[in-house]
């Protein structure tokens, strides 16, 4: 199929994912969901003040509006104001892009480079002591829960021994900077270890296939085998991890974010939640399933590039 | 060898990066740290429904009347009022002249950028803006039912497209350019107290209309210190406002507030820059504490036991300088019944699972023993309390709660029905909420705890769907009627009286107190009605708090406080002191 068509078509799968998206939050936030009245009104609201507020944010109005306004929401990406803080959602979302993505793009970067070059360390010398050592720290570092090691980072390395900055963040370049070296090195020890594990299974899975048997009874080095034959043909499911992960970039890290005091998305998000402001809770899960369906296709593209038997249909 | 040297040289580099990462501090300027424990929603005055939004919105807008600095009990003193108002024989009336020559920041808003005037009709706009329904303000409740024709204007104005603000209300008039006059409904007394609230602070229309639904995020008030705009972040820097008014430093004080008269009559505010952290987490707003970054913090649970013993601070705390402040609040925490439930009518009941609970244990438990045990729902601090009022049904009196809930009708607890214990979402709470359930397990009372994450909790309270529930209540002023109306019946849910209480006599005496000026007749009345909840049982009083602060040593005239939404503009750092103790940072 043409690759444009194939675009074209899974495109238009956005359609029927957005449209059940917004079946499912306005569910939860009609039906499962506490009235927000009772948390915005605070703690002397009367019953007129609620009727005249569900009034004001169109709460009054029959379900099947409200659901129709939902779905305008997510074809139009016009996500109004937030209920709790009175902001411009969209000016909020610029906002907080920026500072999430200051921890989770180098976090990305890193952590990726990192746990796929340890897996093809350790893959190429299974069995030694580096890998055994690899794979403990790799347990190590999945059983540690996170909050320890944030603190630990925290009190060490930001208290006492001052390298870091303990909290905070500023916006612009490089006022940022100091703000997120300590909470992006200590996400890449919170995730090295399942990421290096899934790697390293990835990659010693075709590290056995006959042809890599084939490729080293030619005589051909250790570094051309790995590199070129086992790495290269380990790229769908590496591909697939990397690129699953890249439209939670944006959403930023939920609980780093409030502890490190950084004004992300993912600190966004947790208040939203905390306060009922269903117009935020709604414009984030909307970003995230048009992101995620995005880069679905992209990934899809990707394999025809990395693997040209891969067909498009 | 080789790998050795790249080792040591990726080291170094290392540690040269590091140490370039933070920031240090210049202990020669006069900036104000402080920490923020929750997100700073905005800054228009009419949704400052919580504490900490008050607290920044009181740095940029200012209102009639405010608390005096170094008075306790409060003392409502002139703010952007010239003097204090006239009230009319019949208490309806009040009349306030304005401070002339005051302006409002600068702002493009205005011609030339430059800040108008604050005039007596910039309040009546304030005013209005928190009675217009379309602005949803979280003030309302200040004035819902106060004064004469502006319910019927809000009414009125909910129905039309665009509300109309030229429209006259009777109790709301600018008279003339400085003067201001409300006419109340009906007496209210309390009602001067709301006009020190950031609820009616002053706004000026043009930044409103400049601005629109923006507005939030660009505040212009007459305040001390100005911030151009809000971008949402977790770091807020104000800086001094070049046009604020001649205000000085009060030179008068409470005895216990005497030692902070250091700077009486010097020119507010008193520090250039303000910075404000916003931190929701205790761990790293503590950390920062501990290393010289702001300038005072409570100290949090979990770290009570180490740095604070026998009321004193550790002295490794101490000999960095640190400063433990320990005030009590304006405040009480209670387990709640829905009376709406027929089964808590019982009055025995009620009375017998009070005594049944021990709630000194609980404040060693919860608040490391720093609170007080509540004895009824008005916290000391407020007239309307006697200080020696022991109330006779607090436990733990396991025999006599026995007793009670066997004369109640359920010895042993048999024939009680399981009662439903609703917590917010929190390890606290539950921890609470479970040590509640052991105690009346004791008598035989069977407790079950369901927890709900906040905005549910308070959806069922409201929604009266609770049979039991904990609760704490912060006074928005100092006046015992914001403790009594708790239990008054026509504020049942949806309004403060989640307990859904309702006793015609009790209310009887409410309505004839609150309209009462202050006197000793009213704070005796105040006390009658106080030890008749009390001894009503209507919940179970818990505890009133006191609040652990540690401050730096460099840091002058601060005394924490709960209703002072304004006091940085009084605290002051000693460079001098910061630049000696920072050292032993």
């Amino acid at each position: 199929m043409n690759l444009y068509a194939y675009i074209f078509r899974r495109l238009l799968y956005v359609i029927p994912v957005l449209l059940g998206v917004c079946l499912i939050i306005f569910v939860l936030f009609n039906l499962v969901a506490p009235d927000p009245a009772y948390t915005l009104l605070g703690k002397h609201a009367t019953l007129k003040q609620i009727a005249e507020l569900h009034h004001e944010l169109g709460m009054d109005k029959p379900y099947f509006m409200q659901y129709l306004d939902t779905v305008k929401t997510a074809f139009t990406f016009d996500f109004g104001y937030s209920w709790s803080s009175k902001q411009n959602i969209w000016e909020m979302i610029k906002t907080g892009a920026g500072p999430s993505l200051a921890i989770t793009g180098p976090l990305f970067v890193f952590s990726n480079i990192i746990a796929i070059s340890l897996a093809l360390l350790v893959a190429f010398y299974r069995g030694k002591l580096i890998d055994k050592f690899v794979l403990i720290l790799s347990i190590a570092g999945m059983s540690i829960p996170s909050l320890a090691v944030v603190l630990f980072g925290q009190y060490f390395f930001a208290y006492k021994l001052g390298w870091f900055e303990i909290s905070g963040y500023e916006f612009g370049f490089p006022n940022f900077i100091p703000y997120v070296i300590l909470p992006i090195i200590l996400y890449i020890v919170i995730s090295f270890g399942a990421d290096t594990r899934f790697y390293r299974t990835v990659i010693l899975d075709e590290a056995y296939q006959d042809y890599v048997r084939t490729a080293r009874s030619k005589g051909l080095s250790e570094l051309k085998v790995m590199f070129k034959h086992v790495l290269k043909n380990s790229m769908i499911p590496i591909l697939t991890n990397i690129i699953i992960q890249i439209p939670s970039l944006i959403l930023g890290l939920l609980f780093a974010e409030s502890f490190f005091s950084i004004p992300g998305l993912g600190a966004m998000t947790i208040n939203a939640i905390n306060n009922s402001d269903f117009p935020v809770i709604k414009a984030m899960t909307i970003m995230s399933a048009v992101g995620f369906i995005l880069f679905g296709v992209l990934t899809d593209v990707l394999y025809t590039v990395v693997d040209p038997r891969m067909k498009l249909n | 060898m080789k790998l050795r040297n790249i080792l040591l040289s990726v080291m170094s580099a290392s540690l040269l990066i590091f140490s370039g990462c933070t920031k240090k501090q210049n202990p020669n300027e006069k900036i104000l740290n402080l920490i923020s424990v929750t997100e700073i929603k905005g800054y228009d005055p009419i949704q400052a429904d919580d504490l900490y939004s008050g607290r920044e919105i009181s740095k940029i807008y200012e209102g009639l009347l405010q608390y005096h600095w170094l008075k306790m009990p409060y003392e409502l003193v002139p703010n952007l009022a010239a003097e204090m108002p006239t009230i009319s024989k019949d208490g309806i009336t009040y009349t306030f002249k304005l401070r002339q020559g005051v302006k409002f920041q600068d702002d493009i808003a205005f011609p030339g950028g430059k800040g108008r005037e604050m005039e007596a009709s910039d309040f009546v706009y304030s005013i209005k803006r928190m009675a217009d329904s379309r602005n949803q303000s979280t003030g309302w409740w200040t004035l819902d039912g106060k004064l004469k024709g502006l319910n019927e204007w809000r009414d009125k104005n909910s129905k039309l497209a665009v509300s109309n603000y030229d429209e006259e209300v009777e109790g709301l008039k600018a008279i003339d350019k400085y003067t201001l006059q409300f006419k109340l409904a009906k007496t209210f007394p309390q009602f001067i107290y709301t006009l020190a609230m950031p609820f009616a602070y002053a706004v000026p229309k043009e930044v409103v209309a400049k601005y629109g639904k923006e507005f939030i995020n660009h505040p212009v008030g007459t305040g001390p210190y100005v911030l151009p705009i809000f971008d949402q972040g977790k770091k807020i820097t104000y800086t001094k406002n070049p046009t604020f008014r001649e205000k000085f430093y009060p030179s008068d004080a409470s005895p216990e507030l005497k030692h902070l008269l250091g700077d009486a009559g010097k020119r507010l505010p008193l520090v250039d820059k303000v910075v404000v952290y916003v931190m929701k987490e205790s761990q790293p707003a503590w950390l920062k504490l501990n290393k010289g970054e702001v300038d005072y913090y409570s100290v949090p649970k979990d770290n009570f036991a180490s740095a604070v013993k026998d009321n004193k601070l550790s002295d490794e705390l101490t000999a960095k300088g640190f400063i433990l402040e320990i005030a009590p609040q304006l405040d009480v925490t209670y387990t709640a019944f829905n009376f709406e439930n027929k089964l808590f009518h019982n009055k025995k009941l009620r009375q017998a699972m009070y005594m049944a609970y021990d709630e000194g244990k609980a404040n060693t438990l919860f608040y490391n023993n720093t609170a007080f045990p509540a004895q009824s729902i008005i916290p000391p601090g407020i007239a309307g309390i006697n200080p020696n009022y022991k109330n006779p049904f607090k436990g733990p009196k396991l025999e006599e709660a026995k007793k009670l809930l066997a004369e109640a009708g359920y010895p042993g607890g048999i024939g009680l029905p399981e009662l439903k214990y609703d917590i917010p979402d929190s390890t606290t709470s539950r921890q609470m909420g479970e040590y509640f359930q052991k105690q009346m397990e004791q008598i035989g009372v069977k407790i079950k705890i369901l927890s709900s994450p906040w905005p549910e909790f308070q959806a069922k309270v409201k929604k009266k769907s609770v049979e039991i529930y904990g609760l704490a209540w912060g006074a928005d002023y100092p006046d015992a009627e914001n403790f009594l109306q708790l239990f008054y019946g026509p504020n049942k849910s949806p309004g403060a009286n989640g307990s859904n209480y309702d006793e015609p006599g009790f209310n009887k005496e409410f309505e004839v107190a609150t309209q009462m000026q202050d006197s000793p007749e009213r704070t005796a009345k105040y006390e009658k009605m106080n030890k008749f909840l009390a001894e009503e049982v209507v919940a179970l009083f818990g505890v009133h708090r006191q609040a652990y602060i540690m401050e730096q040593g460099w840091l002058r005239n601060y005394h924490p406080t709960d209703l002072h939404h304004d006091a940085v503009q009084y605290l002051n750092i000693d460079t001098a002191k910061k630049a000696e103790l920072i050292k032993k940072f």
